[in-house]
């Protein structure tokens, strides 16, 4: 399963090392949520940024030094060359580490691995984007990556839900893209509180009622995996085929190319052959481990 | 033109070999068999040595490998590879083995070289020692190999009664022996030995795997989790006979730190772990029928999808070494769907 890209990505491995990381500095922080965080990020060598290729829906490796790595999405879009973002849920042990981290602090960084989304499927197609809580990290990079290109693209919408008010994730987005007339922009949450005047309800019901034509477009979903599961159906009742349907997946990834072995569904990596699939891939993996 | 030698003179010719190599040879460490430094004493190898426990993979991806150090200073991080690896030269590896490297390098070649573990491996001689006493538990004939076969060692030796036939496989191999003592001409009668050796030791070899359509056979099986859980049951998830593998290359990556000085070190892993996939929220693999599934399917079905070689060489350490008697042949027999040629 060729990457291909690879050959203009290994000429930025360091030391012909894969394993070994580029460091990076931390510039900025940004609280979204109670437990979710987004890094600004440059390499340490600030030439590299240049030089540093990437998709968006293409993720990295990131580490702390003495506590491990873990895989994230850049969250930024390679259109934007001023910085890289990552955008983290506090979880485990690393992503603690990560959150106790300040402005400064100098963290491992390899990648991009992964194949990210197929932007040539995209071109003049309406765009329909269907994310929940921390999902629409990985999105947030494809849809700054389209806005910045926006005559190649046709009509855009953004479903975009969490649980509550507080969870919502990229609020300053969110408001630049309701802003935005060339974008339909609905914001959702399962549980509103006293001051949310939003919609409630869950996404893909949301999406049910918002109601995106089918006709010449793409839909791209990311969230929890039981609300992909629940957002296919959905779309299919709309007319999408599995072709017109994308998402990105999640796995647990150590080596993030296809060496260490556990983000296997059946033949596929998802970190070497993903993480971004069609539903009509999706359909045909042989395993249901997803 | 093959050559031989004394099975008397190994010892020398290993400390010879000692001199520009770094010398493995199959060994006893704490009661457990493996590949050891020769310490040119112990050559009573040749009498006990069938197969070991840990396969000399262990040469060439160590279940414990430090990938880099690092350490802080006013500057910030600084890491450092470890030195380069040193020139290794394994004596006395079965076909099975080395076979089983052959398949792993697909992985460590695929996309990205890992280099680790092709720095070891580019920098290692095999020598190799054909079976004459297989175990029980062997099933390497069925694998398209034989207990004497060359053809992933650089050279390969048969014993034919008092000394061992040698035969120079690679070019590495030819330059080596060119340059080694102790060799003779063999004759005649000692090519027409090896020849019975070699006959012999694959009759030798009785276990059987049926490897015809195993892929389409396991695919069609794949969905079938009574099937699956039923040889799933005795299995307690130990994860010796993936540990074990020859063929068997998953491996974890951690932190080690030590006040300032620390290290990025992986090591061994198995899909019979739960937390080999679990994640913090969820873990596809959490039932222990999915990780028997992942383990089998990932032998005979998935490798051979990606990289057209079944990942298994027959050694049948997962079979001798298992704890509860699971045995893949049988399982593999036992395989519920079949599909017709």
């Amino acid at each position: 399963m060729p990457v291909s890209d690879i050959s203009y990505r290994k000429r930025f491995l360091t030391k012909d090392n894969v394993y070994l990381p580029h460091l990076v500095i931390i510039e900025k922080i940004i609280d979204e949520t109670p437990d979710t965080r987004t890094f600004h990020f440059n390499f340490k060598d600030k030439g590299l940024r240049e030089e540093f290729p990437f998709k968006s829906g293409q993720f990295g490796e990131y580490s702390i030094f003495g506590i491990g790595e873990a895989p994230f999405c850049i969250s930024s879009s390679p259109t934007r060359y001023d910085r890289l973002e990552f955008t983290v849920r506090r979880v485990g042990s690393l992503t603690n580490a990560l959150h106790r981290l300040s402005v400064g602090a100098e963290i491992g960084f390899r990648g991009p691995y992964g194949n990210g989304f197929p932007l040539d499927l995209l071109e003049d197609k309406n765009l329909v984007f269907v994310a929940g809580g921390i999902g629409l990290a990985p999105l947030r990079s494809l849809i700054w990556n389209v806005i910045d290109n926006r005559d190649k693209y046709k009509n855009i919408d953004i479903i975009y839900g969490a649980r509550s008010p507080a969870d919502l994730c990229f609020k300053y987005d969110l408001k630049n893209w309701d802003k935005d007339k060339s974008i339909n922009m609905v914001t959702t949450v399962d549980k509103g509180d006293k001051t949310w005047k939003g919609r409630v309800g869950f996404v893909p019901q949301v999406l049910e009622e918002v109601a995106p034509s089918a006709d010449s477009a793409v839909a791209i979903a990311c969230g929890p995996s039981i609300m992909i599961r629940f957002t296919f159906p959905v779309l299919a009742k709309l007319g999408f085929t599995p072709e017109q349907m994308i998402t990105t997946l999640e796995k647990r990834m150590k080596c993030g190319i296809g060496k260490c072995g556990r983000c296997n569904i059946g033949n596929l990596y998802v970190c070497r052959d993903g993480p971004v699939f069609t539903y009509a891939q999706i359909k045909d993996f042989i395993s249901d481990e997803y | 033109m093959n050559q031989k030698i004394s099975k008397k003179d190994i010892s020398k010719l290993l400390d010879e070999l000692g001199k520009e190599f770094k010398v493995f040879s199959p060994s006893r460490e704490s009661g457990v068999t493996t590949f050891a430094e020769w310490d040119g004493r112990d050559s009573s190898f040749l009498e006990w040595y069938r197969n070991t426990v840990i396969s000399p993979k262990a040469q060439l991806q160590p279940l414990y490998e430090k990938m880099f150090s690092f350490h802080k200073d006013k500057e910030g991080y600084h890491l450092e590879l470890p030195p380069p690896t040193d020139k290794k030269l394994i004596f006395g590896i079965r076909p099975c083995d080395a076979k089983a490297l052959t398949i792993i390098d697909k992985t460590f070649q695929d996309t990205y070289q890992d280099p680790y573990y092709l720095d070891k491996r580019k920098n290692t001689l095999l020598v190799g020692l054909g079976c004459t006493n297989p175990y029980d538990s062997c099933f390497c004939t069925s694998l398209g190999l034989s207990p004497t076969q060359s053809s992933d060692v650089d050279l390969m030796l048969t014993d034919i009664g008092d000394e061992f036939l040698i035969e120079a496989v690679t070019d590495r191999g030819m330059k080596l022996i060119k340059k080694t003592s102790y060799l003779k001409e063999v004759t005649k009668t000692d090519e027409a030995k090896a020849e019975e050796a070699r006959r012999q030791a694959s009759s030798k070899v009785t276990r059987r795997l049926d490897t015809k359509d195993l892929a389409k056979r396991l695919l069609s099986s794949f969905d079938d989790q009574d099937f699956w859980e039923k040889v799933s049951n005795k299995c307690i998830s130990c994860g010796i006979c993936t540990l074990l593998c020859p063929t068997c290359y998953c491996f974890d990556i951690s932190d080690e730190l030590v006040k300032k000085e620390g290290s990025r070190f992986r090591s061994g892993d198995s899909c019979a772990f739960p937390v080999y996939t679990k994640m913090p929220m969820e873990n596809p693999r959490l039932e222990k029928w999915r990780r028997v599934r992942q383990k089998v399917c990932h032998k005979y079905e998935f490798y051979p999808m990606s990289f057209e070689v079944i990942a298994c060489s027959g050694c049948g350490r997962c079979i001798r070494l298992c704890p509860v008697n699971w045995d893949i042949t049988q399982i593999l027999a036992s395989l519920p769907v079949k599909v017709k040629a």
